[in-house]
């Protein structure tokens, strides 16, 4: 195909451009990533496992999978709710709605672990209440899956709105002219339409809730075998100096997050695939 | 009588889609709703199938109050538009889908399901096509199979939202001549919406003209077609050439002179003729300022001499050819069938 003059660039941008993009992919992800598990298996196989055999590394890897088998499923079901109510009603303040799902994007993981602290903590508005019933939710490990649902809440609902959007509500009625219930039209109809989206945001929700850091430092306060995650205990053994163990901890987390990433390659692979077939 | 509607109105905000409506539709025939967009038509189907809420007034189905019965529960068939066809079953399956869903008890079984929906696929013509997905498909195909679907919960109405509004003209066409062959067989009362107004001519028995939310007329086609209630109607179901002029005893005045009384003047461009010469002495002078040759008619734009008047005239071609072998400066028109609408609010023929 012939190209018009006007737009046709120069013959050295292509590689020059590809270029760029590769040596800046190299110096900030490989190279770091290749140094994660260079540094843990540095000192041999043998000291990697000897790493393992701490028991505090058990605990923090049992509270990054229970944060994430809390969280990612009441974010799911929130996340479908939300982008439910909003694509197929229609009501006053849905714009309104829909600002406030961005909030916790919006606001610093920080001041997200703060918000939480100001809520539960001892001097908080519901601290009274809860330490006179003996519920402890900050400090703790309620307090982790809080704060970690708070941030990890938009992802979901943020993949879903525009699929529904664009999918509108015809698909739906139709089910309804036809003698479908709710729940019938939801699980044979909807569900269908949407479910790679709706894994996309699933597999999102999983990485941020396991990889959360700030939210988790302020509520958890930090304590070694109770209430550190993964992430928090990493830079506990970094500050110790306990190289080794530090990042054999976050060669463990980062093939987490790389697991993460080939399954949402995968989704992304079989949303293309629906997309091609609607076209056809 | 099938389906009553009393008093209903509609508001989405400031927005009045519905106003007052009243109307009942008859049993076993085809009922066309007309309009242009933004008439409210769409809206009134939908509150039908209950997928919107009345603001004021009731729906009676069958006798029975229904305003406010659920969707799922007022069986009723609808088709979409934009077909809205279950993406990810196959053809069999979408027109299974409304039977399968049944409680177990209302439930057939699926020896049963199978002959129901293939006996529906044979009558869409689509039996070859029971393994296909709806992405498969053409746009024709798939209205087919819309249709069927919504005929496998054997409805008591069939609604249709536009139902050709997406299709290419020729499919169109074929595909309406198709759903008044299909009526004829099985007689189901159906309630279409279009804009269209040949289509609303030669699929329907009755057509409810809808203007601004509300009803200008009822009638049977050639009624509304050669007895148009007002102005609206008239200039809605087809072209039409409209001025004002004054009618002295009979005579039409096109000068703008003392003298009669003002009226609106209706013709339509076929019934325009155009004549080379002044026979009886009612042609109106006149002279051709263009024209444009359509397939089989010629559309002819004419300007008459007096009170200089832009009027169109739809002729045959071989008729064309005579007046431009002519070549005249001054021709003749005459109107056959024009409508006078007078300034009070009637109508009247005007005959030469």
């Amino acid at each position: 195909m012939n190209t018009p003059a006007i737009i046709k660039e120069p013959r050295w941008i292509k590689p020059a451009l590809i270029g760029a993009a590769l040596i800046f992919l190299a110096v900030f992800i490989f190279i770091p990533l290749v140094t994660i598990f260079s540094q843990a298996l540095g000192s041999g196989f043998r000291a990697y496992s000897r790493a393992f055999s701490e028991p505090d590394i058990f605990a923090s890897i049992r509270l990054t999978l229970l944060t994430a088998l809390i969280c990612v499923p009441v974010n799911t079901v929130f996340g479908v709710i939300l982008a439910w109510v909003i694509t197929k009603f229609n009501f006053r303040g849905k714009r309104i709605l829909i600002t406030l799902i961005e909030v916790p994007f919006a606001i610093s993981p920080v001041i997200a672990g703060l918000l939480f602290i100001f809520l539960f903590g001892s001097f908080g508005w519901f601290g009274s209440w809860l330490m006179a019933h003996n519920i402890k939710i900050v400090f703790a490990a309620p307090g982790i899956v809080i704060a970690t649902a708070f941030v990890t809440f938009p992802f979901v609902a943020r993949e879903l709105i525009p699929l529904m959007e664009e999918l509108g509500k015809d698909d739906e009625e139709a089910a309804l002219t036809l003698g479908a219930n709710g729940l019938q039209t939801f699980f044979k109809i909807t569900l269908p339409n949407i479910k790679w989206g709706l894994l996309y945001g699933v597999v999102l929700t999983n990485a941020r809730a396991m990889g959360e850091f700030g939210a988790v430092a302020v509520v958890s306060g930090v304590i070694r075998g109770l209430t550190t995650t993964m992430p928090l205990y990493i830079e506990i053994l970094y500050n110790e100096y306990q190289f080794n163990t530090a990042f054999a901890v976050a060669s463990l987390l980062t093939l987490l997050a790389l697991v993460t990433l080939i399954v949402k390659t995968v989704v992304e692979h079989f949303i293309a695939e629906q997309r091609k077939q609607k076209l056809v | 009588m099938s389906i009553e509607i009393t008093q209903v109105g509609k508001k989405f905000g400031d927005f009045t889609a519905l106003e007052n409506i009243n109307l009942t539709i008859p049993d076993g025939e085809i009922t066309a709703l007309l309009g242009p967009s933004g008439s409210g038509k769409t809206t009134l189907l939908r509150i039908i199938a209950g997928l919107e809420t009345p603001d004021t007034g009731t729906i009676s189905l069958f006798g029975e109050d229904s305003t406010w019965k659920q969707t799922k529960d007022r069986k009723v068939g609808f088709v979409f538009q934009h077909y809205a066809l279950f993406k990810h079953m196959s053809v069999f399956e979408n027109v299974a889908f409304g039977l399968r869903i049944r409680p177990r008890r209302l439930r057939p079984d699926k020896a049963e399901i199978r002959r129901k929906v293939f006996s529906l696929l044979s009558l869409v013509q689509l039996e070859s096509m029971a393994n296909r997905l709806p992405g498969e498909l053409s746009g024709g195909q798939k209205q087919r199979v819309a249709l069927a679907r919504a005929l496998a919960i054997e409805p008591k109405v069939l609604l249709l939202d536009e139902p050709f509004g997406a299709l290419d003209a020729k499919v169109r066409q074929e595909l309406r001549r198709w759903l008044r062959f299909l009526h004829d067989e099985i007689h189901i009362t159906s309630v279409f919406v279009t804009h269209d107004q040949e289509e609303a001519l030669e699929v329907s028995d009755n057509i409810v003209i809808l203007n601004k939310g509300k009803i200008e007329q009822i009638g049977a086609p050639e009624d509304v077609y050669d007895h148009p209630a007002n102005p609206f109607v008239y200039g809605f179901l087809g072209n039409v050439n409209l001025f004002h002029a004054r009618l002295d005893k009979g005579v039409l005045n096109l000068n703008h002179a003392e003298g009669g009384a003002e009226v609106s003047f209706f013709v339509r461009p076929q019934d325009v003729v155009i004549s080379l010469s002044n026979e009886n002495g009612k042609g109106v002078e006149a002279k051709i300022t263009g024209h444009r040759i359509l397939g089989s008619r010629v559309r002819v734009n004419l300007k008459t001499i007096a009170g200089e008047k832009e009027i169109e005239a739809d002729i045959d071609k071989k008729q064309w050819a005579l007046i431009e072998k002519e070549n005249r400066e001054t021709i003749y028109i005459l109107f056959f069938g024009a409508k006078i609408y007078s300034k009070d609010e009637t109508w009247s023929d005007y005959a030469i």
